[in-house]
């Protein structure tokens, strides 16, 4: 016969479930396990080249399982950084560690400091490299973010047609570029110079062509808007622009181009010349050696009032709310390591920042490569003459100086009716910032 | 007796309410408070009056934003209507192999809009693309056809993109509706001999009234607010010409992380929006009563 069962009343279950919980308790005196204290970090990282991407994150596992450190990655694209970020702060959950260019984020002081960091490298690895200082000192002396490589965009050639027209490579200026590319294209399959005038950031190479012609957006201190002093230098720049879009070396529909279309233009051999960083020759190595052994690497051509040569560059900061600074902090001089970064540099875009970098082999055993170290020695600080603020940031993020082409050749205005339209924007967006 | 009904009728209503408070309300008024603000991400933002809208009113920007999202939207709703009636009279007919057609049809709308937009992007493309490829094959063209960076073409052919992906809602919905309308009604109108124009006019346009009104109005309303085919395929160029303020706020509000601005052009936007949507309804509302 089957007992029939008993249903405990309320209460005693709640004095089972208590003396259970603390007979649990009792059974592990010296706190929780070690699963349970082992410390959490979050770190978003930069996702664009999968060999580079893939040697960091790689590092920071290996550096998480060593350090007994519950380490969280997420791959973020640069395109998608801003947008997380930007909810990821308003919703007061940000990750520990980021990688990106963090200038608009230290501008509203979301970083945390990290000038011993800065500091300790710099002692520890020979000092640091070309512009690095100026890219990440503050006027008061504080350091909010750790640069762990130099890229910028170089002109890439196709040394192969350029030879074929009877040209000796690189061509040393804007208008020589221009005439190489004459001659040496193709059409209607292979273009002289695959540059988008579009609203996308890479478009404002543009700007970098204006400025090696004599002009400058703002005054020295970054707040007052020049350009307008500078109109014999734009009107110089204008007709050259003119000229290229008159000459058909641009590819039909580069008013509309994404950040990608200039890459896959070349890569699909369609373009004698482009401006772009070079991960795209890290991915001709992989995938089109013959393209790249076709393909030369140089700095910018000069315009009539000298070179204007950019740096852009990567790097970490640690988030303000991050509950464990000092870790982060570790992670962040870990990653640094010279033995760590050698590796690192063999598959990735990044030019060197400490000079301790500077004897690593692969700049001796990858010709395409010998151009960074020329890069991250010598290139500026974007936006350079201007002051490379949260106002210039603006500008660069609206595509000022392409949507000024743009008129010319999409709406078909006049030089002034651009230009006035163009200082009106960038006045607009200054006068923000001028407090 | 009655009051004490009210109230407890009040306090079963109390969650749904306070939930749509919370999910409505506040973030609209959150919005409305942003515009009226220097917000910017990570800062709390202070008061400034009226200060963002004057500054985006006089953003040159602004007003091609307010243009091409009129004759997005317009444009749009319009192709996406005709196409949808089309597709789902042919399909309320009795045809061979019509429940394949009926679920092939839904094919635009289910894949992502992301893998939609660069394919179209694709066959768009002067240099590679399909279309261009075919006209030039055929003899149509000598040359090939920007057809997004060209002023004249851009916002048509983004219309066209995003008409394509989003018109089998339109066909499915019709179709549901015309399978509510008796039969009956067709066999007496072709006894009186009633052609097939004067059925649809007579018969099936009067029947689809008020589906017609919801799609319309709910379309109307994410038509307006559609992001991905501009942000895909154009980006807001060749010079403004597809701009329309979802990427204006964009811009201003992810890229440059002024929200402020960002929501004083959402604002702005507001009323343009609500009339858009009581003129369909109206319109509507008018033709049934009729």
């Amino acid at each position: 016969m089957a007992r029939p069962a008993i249903r405990p009343t309320r209460r005693q279950f709640l004095k089972t479930s208590a003396a259970v919980a603390v007979g649990a308790g009792a059974t592990r005196p010296f706190g929780a396990p070690a699963l349970a204290q082992r410390p959490k970090l979050v770190y978003w990282c930069y996702q664009f080249l999968k060999s580079s991407d893939d040697a960091r994150s790689n590092f920071a596992q290996e550096w998480a399982k060593k350090n007994n450190v519950d380490l969280q990655i997420s791959m973020v694209p640069l395109k998608e950084f801003l947008p997380k970020i930007t909810a990821a702060i308003e919703a007061k959950a940000t990750p520990d560690i980021i990688e990106s260019d963090a200038v608009e984020l230290r501008a509203r002081g979301q970083l945390l400091d990290v000038t011993d960091i800065y500091k300790k490298l710099e002692k520890t690895y020979g000092g640091w490299v070309g512009n690095s200082p100026k890219i990440m000192l503050e006027p008061d002396g504080r350091v909010h973010h750790i640069m762990y490589g130099f890229q910028g965009f170089m002109l890439m050639s196709r040394d192969d047609l350029v030879k074929e027209a009877g040209l000796t490579p690189p061509p040393a200026t804007w208008v020589d570029m221009l005439a190489y590319a004459k001659k040496a294209q193709k059409l209607p399959r292979i273009f002289g110079m695959g540059i988008p005038v579009s609203n996308q950031t890479d478009s404002q190479v543009w700007e970098d062509m204006m400025k090696s012609y004599g002009a400058r957006l703002a005054d020295e201190k970054g707040k007052r808007i020049v350009l307008g002093d500078y109109k014999p230098q734009v009107w110089e720049f204008l007709d050259f622009f003119t000229e290229v879009w008159k000459a058909g070396v641009l590819p039909p529909g580069v008013t509309t181009w994404d950040n990608t279309m200039n890459n896959s233009t070349y890569q699909s051999g369609k373009a004698v010349f482009i401006l772009n960083p070079i991960t795209l020759s890290l991915w001709l190595e992989e995938n089109n050696p013959e393209l790249l052994a076709k393909t030369g690497h140089y700095t910018y051509p000069k315009g009539p009032k000298g070179l204007i040569q950019p740096v852009t560059f990567g790097s970490r900061a640690i988030m303000k709310y991050t509950k464990v600074p000092d870790l982060a902090k570790q992670f962040l001089w870990d990653s640094m390591e010279p033995g760590k970064m050698d590796r690192e540099h063999g598959v990735s875009q990044w030019g060197p920042v400490l000079k301790a970098y500077l004897g690593f082999d692969v700049w001796k055993k990858k010709p395409f490569m010998k151009g960074l170290i020329d890069l991250s020695l010598r290139g500026e600080p974007q936006g350079y003459p201007d002051v490379f603020n949260d106002a210039w940031r603006e500008q660069h993020t609206n595509t000022t100086i392409s949507r000024m082409l743009q008129r010319l050749v999409v709406d078909n205005w006049s030089r002034d009716k651009a230009f006035v339209e163009a200082l009106d924007v960038l006045g607009k967006i200054y006068s923000k910032y001028a407090v | 007796m009655r009051t004490r009904e009210s109230l407890g009728g009040l306090a079963l209503l109390a969650p749904t309410l306070l939930l749509l408070l919370g999910l409505v309300l506040y973030p609209f008024c959150y919005a409305i408070w942003l515009a009226f603000s220097d917000k910017t991400v990570g800062s709390p933002g202070q008061y400034v009056g009226l200060r963002n809208f004057i500054y985006v009113l006089s953003w040159p920007q602004f007003s091609a934003a307010v243009t091409n999202t009129i004759v997005f939207t317009v444009c749009a709703v319009a192709i996406k209507f005709v196409l949808g009636m089309a597709v789902a009279l042919v399909l309320n007919q009795r045809i061979r192999a019509r429940n394949f057609f009926r679920a092939f049809l839904l094919l635009p709308w289910v894949m992502p809009a992301f893998v939609v937009y660069l394919v179209w992007r694709w066959l768009y493309d002067p240099l590679a693309g399909l279309i261009n490829y075919a006209l030039l094959d055929i003899g149509v063209i000598t040359s090939p056809i920007a057809f997004l960076s060209d002023r004249s073409t851009a916002m048509g052919s983004v219309v066209v993109a995003h008409a394509w992906r989003n018109f089998p809602f339109y066909a499915i919905s019709f179709l549901a509706g015309m399978q509510t309308i008796s039969q009956e009604l067709y066999d007496s109108a072709q006894v009186d001999g009633a052609s097939r124009i004067r059925q649809f006019r007579h018969i099936t346009l009067p029947g689809l009234y008020h589906i017609i009104g919801v799609v319309l109005l709910l379309t109307t309303i994410q038509t307006a607010n559609a992001f991905e085919p501009i942000y895909l395929l154009t980006g807001g160029g060749p010079s403004d010409a597809t701009m329309v303020y979802t990427m204006l706020v964009y811009v201003m509000g992810i890229m440059n992380l002024r929200l402020g601005e960002a929501a004083a052009v959402s604002t702005l936007f507001l009323p343009l929006l609500v009339g858009l949507v009581l003129v369909v309804t109206m319109l509507l509302q008018k033709k049934a009563n009729a």
